[in-house]
């Protein structure tokens, strides 16, 4: 389109300006090594290539070398444009992206090939220097951001991912994957196939490389460049890409760096679920976020699969982002549980679960895990009324310490106060009493009897009763969050969750208790293993005289979806 | 839906991003998009009737599976699925049914006999050769193997 172009001539004439004759020197080159690509001569005809650039002064300072990517990048972006405008979506689509392929991939070969060429990595030289090539992969890759930044905020709604996409997803595949990569001697291989993934220079290689992915991946996020959200979850979702940031064996690798591949997507899980986050909360889900959404879900049944001790890991910080509503999201993250672990039953009759020896095991956290209770500024007070149980005034300032907290960062986030509580903070509130309370409890066994009338418990019933409906509603959620796959906190939150529902001084604070696990369980499957135990005690143990409530009856259908849930809890093994 | 904190307003951020995501949600993604270029099996989409087979059949990415595939079926993915793992099992299966790669005329030879004479460097006779130009196997008679052509990486 004509005022898309002419936006893109504005851009050049940024005030720093490109010198005379760049545009065209670099349209010449690039125009020449996209014949050289397609005469599949590209190894081959690469030093003349570089030759072409010095004598072209393209290689002169780094400056010249950054204009010239940022041309090139801009000259390849406009000729998709120019070949998409022809025939949108029409039966020769395809022809017509195979030949944007055309120039994108050879764009990306050059890319491949100077990274790969950069610094010093003659074979006399025993320790290779990858800094250089990292450092041009970086750049490279801000530069590209950065034109797609500018591409969204002026061709907005008229944005294509095709060009970014493939530029960055070629670019990553070829990095990963072909021999030997990044043009690294490789200590002791010859053979790429040969290196093993205990090869502790390729993995911090690899590791600089996926770092500078998720960087990039980071400043395109969908909250910033919406229009290439479709194209960024594909990439999050690449077999290459989860794989590179999330498998590997722990024996064979240095541990710390799986865990900065697994900080790094967990981030961008964090980035994409925030994004959704708003339209997730109301009840009209427009289809395009709709269909995000179901592309979320999908990926993250994959990471169930694949990668459940990852989910185990992140589920709190996760779970700080999904909104409550989104039950089926978070039930997917907290259905994970280790892999070695072989969970009983919750429907096997006179299923002891205080038994299991796994229920006085702690589970994993991550290092990401921000502590956030740290940071405010109550922390010494609750820690103090932990230890000492006094002063009675710390209970009755609690709830107005989490709304005045909660509205200080949501004022330090250049938002307006609110009155609804900060739910990361009320989660990091819930888990460090809870950690308190099942420390002070051990050795002794996790069960009702022994929760009781503890500080911890004070200072949850406090909540529970003195919090408005939303308050408890999420303090509830956040209780209800730790009931995952056998372990001390599952097993402690759900005994507190059932005490809760046994001292409740109100049928509401019950019916809420019920309301927040029946919500998580009427929905498709997967539930988690620790939700169900309770819910089954809950219905079960005639201490709790659940079917004695009146919420249990209020509405015929409610009444019918008791019972049915009953049904396939109590009678399962009949 | 439910909404069990009630509907909260969109800031107006959230509606230019609503109205950017709604724009790409039209550009939709080719799987192509994101795959090293095939020259001659593109990658396209077409809603086939729901009776036809929508996937491939389970275990269809084994060795054995390959095994069982006619030979002309294995030329036709060698030459035409270029640098994907179907090349790579249809090459394990050519050379388990003694079919050998020529890497200077780039087609695959198959003894049709025991050959006349047999050296160092290169054995000589009758051979079975799939020409893909003429898409079709070819008789050669006395023909010069030379080693030195001879693709014999460990395909493992």
């Amino acid at each position: 389109t004509s005022s898309a172009s002419s936006n893109l001539l504005q851009q050049r004439e940024t005030p720093e300006g490109d010198p005379p004759g760049l545009v065209e020197r670099t349209e010449k080159l690039l125009r020449e090594w996209v014949g050289i690509h397609q005469s599949g001569q590209t190894a081959k005809m690469f030093p003349i290539f570089v030759q072409q650039m010095t004598v072209h002064g393209i290689l002169k300072t780094d400056d010249l070398v950054t204009r010239f990517f940022r041309l090139s990048t801009e000259m390849c972006v406009e000729s998709c444009y120019r070949l998409l405008a022809t025939q949108p979506n029409g039966p020769n689509s395809l022809e017509l992206r195979t030949k944007c392929y055309e120039t994108l991939d050879a764009f990306t070969m050059l890319i491949v090939l100077l990274i790969k060429n950069s610094g010093s990595s003659s074979s006399t030289n025993l320790t290779p220097e990858p800094a250089a090539k990292i450092n041009l992969l970086s750049k490279i890759l801000s530069i590209i951001a950065n034109v797609a930044i500018k591409d969204q905020e002026t061709r907005r709604a008229e944005f294509q991912h095709l060009a970014y996409y493939r530029i960055l997803i070629l670019l990553f595949i070829e990095l990963n994957l072909s021999p030997p990569m990044l043009g690294l001697p490789t200590q002791g291989f010859n053979n790429f196939n040969q290196m093993t993934a205990n090869d502790v220079f390729a993995d911090n290689v690899q590791l600089q490389v996926l770092y500078e992915f998720s960087k990039t991946l980071r400043l395109l996020k969908p909250s910033r460049v919406p229009s290439f959200a479709f194209a960024w979850l594909d990439f999050l979702s690449h077999r290459l890409f989860v794989e590179k940031c999330l498998s590997g064996q722990p024996a064979n690798r240095p541990s710390g760096n799986i865990l900065k591949g697994w900080a790094l997507y967990a981030q961008l899980l964090i980035d994409l679920i925030k994004f959704e986050a708003p339209f997730l909360r109301n009840v009209e889900l427009p289809p395009s976020v709709d269909l995000l959404y179901k592309g979320t879900l999908k990926m993250f049944l994959v990471l169930l699969h694949d990668f459940p001790e990852f989910l185990c890991e992140y589920c709190y910080s996760l779970c700080d982002v999904i909104p409550c509503n989104a039950i089926q999201l978070r039930n997917l993250v907290l259905s994970a549980f280790p892999r070695k672990m072989r969970l009983p039953d919750p429907f096997t009759p006179n299923l002891k679960i205080d038994q299991l020896p796994e229920m006085s095991q702690p589970p994993k956290t991550s290092a990401l895990q921000n502590n956030l209770i740290s940071t405010v500024t109550f922390k010494d007070e609750l820690d103090s009324f932990l230890k000492t149980r006094s002063p009675v005034s710390f209970l009755n300032n609690l709830v107005g310490y989490l709304r005045a907290q909660s509205n200080q960062i949501a004022l330090s986030l250049g938002g307006s106060k609110m009155n609804s509580l900060n739910v990361p903070l009320l989660n990091a509130l819930v888990l460090y009493v809870g950690q308190s309370a099942i420390s002070s409890i051990q050795p002794r066994p996790i069960s009702l009897t022994n929760i009781a009338g503890t500080t911890q418990m004070d200072i949850f019933q406090h909540l529970a009763t003195k919090l408005d409906t939303e308050g408890r509603y999420l303090f509830l959620n956040a209780i209800a969050n730790q009931l995952r796959y056998p372990n001390s906190h599952t097993h402690y939150f759900s005994s507190a969750l059932l005490y809760l529902f046994a001292v409740a001084p109100s049928e509401q604070i019950q019916e809420q208790i019920t309301r927040v696990l029946v919500e998580r369980l009427i929905i498709m499957r997967p539930h988690p293993w620790g939700l169900l135990v309770t819910f089954i005690e809950l219905i079960k143990n005639p201490i709790f005289k659940f079917w004695k409530h009146e919420f249990v009856r209020c509405a015929p259908e409610i009444e019918k979806l008791f019972e049915s849930v009953a049904r396939s809890c109590c009678v399962q093994n009949t | 839906g439910v909404a069990p904190l009630g509907p909260v307003s969109l800031s107006k951020s959230c509606y230019y991003q609503l109205a950017m995501l709604d724009a790409a949600a039209h550009h939709q993604i080719y799987p192509s998009d994101s795959q090293r270029l095939r020259l001659y099996l593109p990658a396209t989409r077409y809603q086939s009737p729901s009776y036809y087979p929508q996937t491939v059949l389970p275990h269809s990415d084994t060795a054995e599976f390959f095994h069982r595939l006619s030979t002309e079926t294995l030329f036709f993915i060698f030459y035409f699925m270029e640098g994907t793992k179907a090349q790579y099992l249809a090459a394990k299966a050519l050379k388990k049914q003694s079919w050998r790669f020529h890497t200077k005329y780039m087609m695959w030879f198959q003894r049709h006999e025991e050959p006349k004479s047999i050296t160092d460097e290169y054995e000589q006779g009758t051979y079975i050769y799939f020409d893909y130009d003429k898409w079709g196997q070819r008789k050669k008679e006395g023909f010069t193997f030379e080693y030195r052509y001879l693709e014999d990486r460990d395909l493992n």
